[in-house]
């Protein structure tokens, strides 16, 4: 087995374009979420999501609009491009030495939905031609692989709001055993369309309010959208071409509940989190810092509070603990990713970024989080939850290299 | 209890009844939803034609997490919907 490092990172969220604008956002507890409103939607009761900015968007249009791409693969090759400049790989180092695994919720949600406000509303049948590869859920790893010529295994997970965490855990795995030097690997999401808000608000588990994680006046989450990529490499790979390596992955466990398809359980989150610690070696008490699930719904917390107070143990009171996604909003398939960049973000820092928008310790969960304003931590690691509709858990670990 | 607020405790039991599929002859204020065989499938059905007729948005978080009985439910709905009207 190969010592798996982080050589490169990069992302676009409603924080700004780049890793540093989201690392910074989240220590800083500044906010992406914006005001949305849909003009196909005759009702719209929920009136916020952590989008992109109308600046930001135009930034990613005029660097990759190409009419076979919908956003959702914009968003990943820009993520993806800053990554691999980041890491400074160059031509000879893709090919089936790479391999790229980034996932995806709903793939291309605005020609979809498009298409479908055309089929139906104006009756045309006039349709993109372009929709199937625009639409199908792996088209973001396609662009990826093609922009780089990377030619090892391509991969898209389509595991609900797991599926970054799960696409970096399946990337980590090929360098860990060697079948690839490297891999690119990640999420994107870009639902923020009309039909797709439209039943998340249906579904009832937004916030008409703010996303307010752990606190006893939570009550819901916000939507968001974005992708995160990074670089993983074998350690011999980055240490012979000089590499800067940011931090080492050192733990994924992953698995399911098998049991509801939207009620979480705790049990599983338990066996999830402890699998990520044996694989790394570690004991909770190491653990200095968890960047949570953290949805911001009472199902979510009430499951992961739980699961947390019984994987630390004894632990449970000194490491720190919160949920960045008032700050980038929920953004789906791409969370894990976004969300494990805040992570090494608060590794580097030696500071955990705060849940923002927290009012009162809910005697329900009894947990006193990293509220409002960062917190030093003294820690060599620190861990990323995903715990998906489905049932599908996945836990990250990432580690300072040294 | 105003004439409004009967006629209002009235069409949400209805409602209850109907997208709970229930009987309305079962439906009484301190019946548990879940003696009603009311799951959360359900619940989603319920709030959707609240907001429908009414227009009150009820997320499925914390506001639920109290309700066990028909008569939480309409507590919480008719709050909800006085709330908005007032809004």
């Amino acid at each position: 087995m190969h010592r798996v490092v982080v050589t490169g990172m990069g992302a676009v969220s409603a924080c700004g374009l780049g890793a540093q604008a989201l690392i910074e956002a989240t220590q800083a507890g500044n906010s992406g979420v914006k005001s949305i409103s849909f003009d196909d939607l005759d009702v719209q009761r929920v009136n916020t999501a952590a989008r992109l900015s109308d600046a930001d968007l135009a930034s990613v249009e005029a660097q990759c609009a190409n009419r076979m791409r919908d956003p959702v693969a914009n968003y990943a090759l820009m993520a993806a491009r800053e990554a691999v400049a980041h890491a400074g790989l160059e031509a000879e180092h893709f090919g089936d030495a790479c391999g790229v695994s980034i996932g995806s919720g709903f793939g291309g949600a605005q020609t979809l939905n498009r298409n479908y406000m055309k089929f139906s509303v104006e009756g045309s049948m006039r349709l993109d031609p372009m929709s199937v590869p625009k639409i199908m859920n792996n088209a973001a790893a396609s662009w990826v692989s093609m922009e780089f010529g990377a030619t090892g295994p391509a991969l898209c997970l389509a595991t609900a709001c797991s599926s970054a965490s799960q696409s970096i855990g399946m990337a980590w795995q090929m360098v860990a055993l060697g079948q690839v030097d490297r891999c690119l690997a990640g999420g994107s999401e870009a639902c923020l369309e009309s039909g797709v808000f439209r039943v998340w608000e249906l579904l009832r588990v937004m916030t008409a309010d703010a996303n307010r994680p752990f606190s006893k006046d939570r009550n819901g989450m916000t939507l968001g959208e974005g992708s995160g990529i990074l670089v993983l490499e074998t350690l011999e790979s980055a240490t012979a071409r000089g590499a800067p390596i940011i931090c080492e992955l050192v733990g994924y466990g992953t698995n399911s509940d098998a049991k509801d398809l939207l009620r979480p359980n705790a049990d599983r989150a338990v066996a999830c989190m402890r699998q990520a610690l044996k694989a790394a070696g570690l004991a909770p008490s190491d653990i200095g810092y968890v960047n949570a699930h953290g949805t911001g719904t009472v199902a979510n917390d009430v499951n992961e509070i739980t699961a947390l107070r019984e994987v630390f143990g004894n632990a449970f009171d000194t490491v720190k603990i919160s949920s960045t996604k008032p700050v980038h909003g929920h953004a789906l398939g791409a969370a894990g990713a976004l969300e494990l960049i805040t992570a090494i973000g608060a590794l580097q820092a030696q500071l955990a970024p705060p849940t923002i928008n927290f009012n009162e310790v809910d005697p329900k969960i009894n947990l006193d989080p990293v509220a409002n304003t960062k917190q030093p931590i003294q820690t060599q690691a620190v861990m990323s939850n995903s715990l998906a509709f489905g049932g599908i858990n996945a836990t990250l670990i990432a580690k300072a290299y040294g | 209890m105003s004439t409004d607020r009967e006629t209002l405790t009235k069409e949400l039991m209805e409602m209850v009844a109907q997208e709970g599929m229930v009987d309305l002859s079962e439906i009484t204020p301190e019946k548990r939803l879940e003696d009603l065989d009311i799951q959360s499938a359900d619940f989603v059905m319920i709030l959707m034609a609240i907001e429908e007729k009414w227009g009150a948005y009820i997320s499925v978080d914390n506001e639920l997490t109290d309700v066990e009985t028909v008569g939480d439910l309409l507590n919480l709905a008719i709050s909800k919907i006085e709330e908005h009207q007032a809004a």
